[in-house]
């Protein structure tokens, strides 16, 4: 209960609360139904005028659906739609005036790219005037000009896209929703593209919602960033929160690598074996189990016990493996000491265990250096280091959803 | 060894061979209606082609094949976007029942017809005391071409309904199209190339079609004769030239509408 009342905390916390009146789009309530499966549940968000949201998830979370029926390209079993302070949720596609860029971009193959950008106007019946107008205006935002009069299929990836951002600019739409913008392109692309769509939502100011699976883009797109998971939504924050402050254990796994580890909440500090370290508030009762997540860049090697100010040691280790990952050098290390009580749900006490006790009761956890870091302090295989926290979150033992089936909640 | 000398005897044999087996079974007999229409002199060949007679056929042959192919075409547009865009029960059945009229012999097709729309017929009956004949009409003529050609062109427009992207749908409606701008602007456009070759294979098989049309059509020389029917009256009356200048045509016209689909492939696919 508690940790539920948390997460619901936390969720209203990292919602802008001063946005609700000036909102350019809001999803409100939405949940949605294919026959018996739910796939999704009670989904809210709001998006600010000008704003980046990203929604973040695995495939299969949901997320394609949300954007579908914010686009009206499906309909919500329950829960609203509102553009603009418009309740649009019983509108057509065709009357929401949403810009959509598919994933397939879906260019029109048989028209020219200035056709392609004109046709909302086109079929708006807009003076011909008016249409080159706009669509010159928008060929030149687009820096596209010369390739006007190509058709779709001769244009490269990037621009095809940059055509289908055109094409629904070209009609002033209320909202771009973006699905999965940059899944056909190779990594340089993606990430050049990221930057100029970025720049280009800015000149615009028009409200975006991107989908994807990919964290870094997601931290990189978006203003706010929603996490989804098997239809809900774990955490919205701006991309700092959620990859600092991670509101449950699936969000801080999906947003890279994330260290878990049990502890017991003391009077002012966290107990893990025989160390404590220090908290600043005490969110949790004293006596109760918690896991402390930390990230891999979190964690502190040093040899011998010498500790600098500000990290908090939690045990010694032993160096398991070492591998050079071009920016950064990752260390596998396995823990001397774990939680003294195990809170003793999933694991079994050591002492029952048949083969190799060292293996079962120590925990590996990874940790990553910098180049200059891993250059200063050069580490072995089977060395012992001291192992601390820069930093670390911390967060009840269960959760109301976890992806992980748990023996015991 | 052979592969060494870079020789391979089989390559030439087998294809001479197969020349050989098409030599009596399809190039010869074509080349003997050209050898024989036109053995007699241009002139004799000329004469026989603008008979009045066979004018009329050529010029209802043409007609009928056309009407029964924009029938067709629309028809085999409507049956596709229906078949290929909704799923229910029995749409398979359907779909088969649509493909039937090709395997059935023409001459079932056309005895068919004459026992519905005949004037003793299940219909025809009905029509008969208002004065209305379908059989022994151009009418029926255009009946028995849509019935022999009614799969063709959705033959070929359904798989390219089938292949055709959602999406370029989905983006015409959230751009603000309503259907029917979606369909006249987006979805037509892709069918061009189908919608073409349909027409062309369906107006091809309707101007040589017999089976049928000599069932329904009541075969009189200039009302409801066909130039196939022509072809096949003027044998029998031993007039083998009159005869021979319009299978001339008809053979001709064949390998116009055959080239058009094989070169114009390219064309009718993209811009």
């Amino acid at each position: 209960m508690k940790a539920k009342q948390k997460l619901l905390e936390d969720q209203e916390r990292s919602r802008p609360a001063s946005n609700v009146a000036q909102a350019a789009a809001r999803v409100i309530g939405v949940s949605k139904r294919f026959g018996k499966t739910s796939v999704l549940e009670n989904i809210s968000f709001d998006v600010a005028e000008g704003e980046a949201l990203v929604l973040l998830g695995a495939s299969g979370s949901g997320k394609t659906t949300i954007l579908r029926i914010i686009a009206g390209l499906e309909q919500p079993y329950t829960g609203k739609i509102v553009l603009h302070g418009k309740d649009v949720t019983e509108l057509p596609a065709r009357e929401r005036g949403v810009g959509v860029i598919f994933q397939s971009y879906a260019l029109f193959p048989k028209m020219t790219v200035e056709k392609n950008i004109g046709y909302g106007l086109r079929i708006r019946k807009r003076r011909r005037k008016e249409i080159r107008a706009t669509v010159n205006e928008l060929l030149s935002l687009v820096q596209l000009e010369e390739h006007r009069k190509k058709y779709p299929a001769q244009l490269s990836g990037g621009q095809q896209q940059r055509v289908a951002i055109a094409r629904t600019l070209a009609y002033k739409p209320e909202v771009l929703l973006f699905d999965e913008p940059f899944g056909a392109l190779d990594t340089q692309t993606r990430v050049h593209l990221r930057r100029e769509i970025r720049a280009l939502l800015r000149t615009v100011n028009v409200p975006a919602i991107f989908i994807t699976h990919d964290q870094e883009e997601a931290l990189e797109l978006g203003d706010r960033v929603a996490v989804i998971n098997v239809g809900h939504i774990e955490q919205i924050g701006t991309p700092y929160e959620i990859y600092t402050h991670p509101a449950t254990e699936y969000v801080a796994t999906f947003l890279g690598a994330a260290n878990i580890m049990q502890a017991i909440v003391g009077k002012g500090y966290l107990e893990i074996g025989s160390s404590r370290i220090p908290i600043e508030k005490q969110e949790f009762p004293e006596g109760e189990c918690v896991k402390i997540v930390f990230r891999p860049e979190d964690v502190s090697l040093s040899k011998g016990d010498f500790q600098q100010s500000g990290q908090s040691r939690i045990s010694a280790a032993i160096v398991d493996e070492i591998s050079f990952v071009g920016a950064y050098e990752r260390v596998r290390l396995r823990l001397e000491q774990v939680a003294a009580e195990d809170c003793g749900v999933r694991e079994e006490p050591f002492y029952l265990t048949t083969d190799t006790p060292e293996r079962e009761t120590t925990q590996q956890i990874v940790a990553t250096r910098s180049k200059r870091e891993a250059t200063a302090t050069k580490l072995k295989i089977g060395e012992r280091v001291v192992v601390s926290l820069t930093s670390f979150t911390v967060l009840p033992f269960t959760e109301p959803k976890d992806t992980k089936s748990q023996t015991q909640g | 060894m052979r592969h060494v000398r870079g020789f391979d005897v089989a390559r030439p044999l087998s294809i001479g061979m197969l020349m050989l087996m098409m030599l009596p079974l399809v190039f010869l007999p074509l080349a003997s209606i050209f050898i024989f229409g036109t053995s007699n002199g241009l002139d004799k060949f000329w004469g026989a082609l603008t008979a009045p007679e066979a004018v009329f056929a050529l010029e209802l042959s043409m007609a009928t094949s056309f009407w029964a192919t924009v029938f067709n075409v629309l028809f085999g547009l409507f049956a596709a976007y229906v078949l290929s865009r909704y799923n229910f029960w029995g749409r398979n059945a359907l779909i088969v029942t649509i493909s039937l009229p090709t395997a059935i012999p023409t001459a079932v097709a056309g005895f068919a017809l004459l026992l519905l729309w005949g004037p003793y017929g299940t219909l025809g009956r009905l029509l008969a005391p208002h004065g209305i004949q379908v059989m022994f009409t151009a009418g029926a003529i255009i009946l028995a071409n849509i019935f022999v050609t009614f799969p063709l062109a959705f033959g070929v427009i359904k798989p390219v309904f089938d292949t055709m992207s959602r999406s370029l749908e989905e983006a015409s409606a959230t751009i603000g199209a309503t259907r029917w701008q979606t369909f006249w602007h987006v979805t037509l456009p892709s069918l061009r190339g189908a919608i073409v070759s349909g027409a062309l294979l369906t107006f091809a098989r309707a101007v040589g079609e017999f089976g049928s049309t000599i069932l329904v059509s009541g075969n009189l020389a200039g009302r409801t004769q066909t130039a196939p029917l022509y072809i096949f009256a003027k044998f029998n009356e031993g007039q083998i030239e009159a005869a021979n200048a319009i299978a001339i045509v008809l053979a001709l016209f064949s390998f116009l509408i055959f080239s058009v689909l094989f070169f114009a492939r390219d064309w009718l696919d993209v811009d």
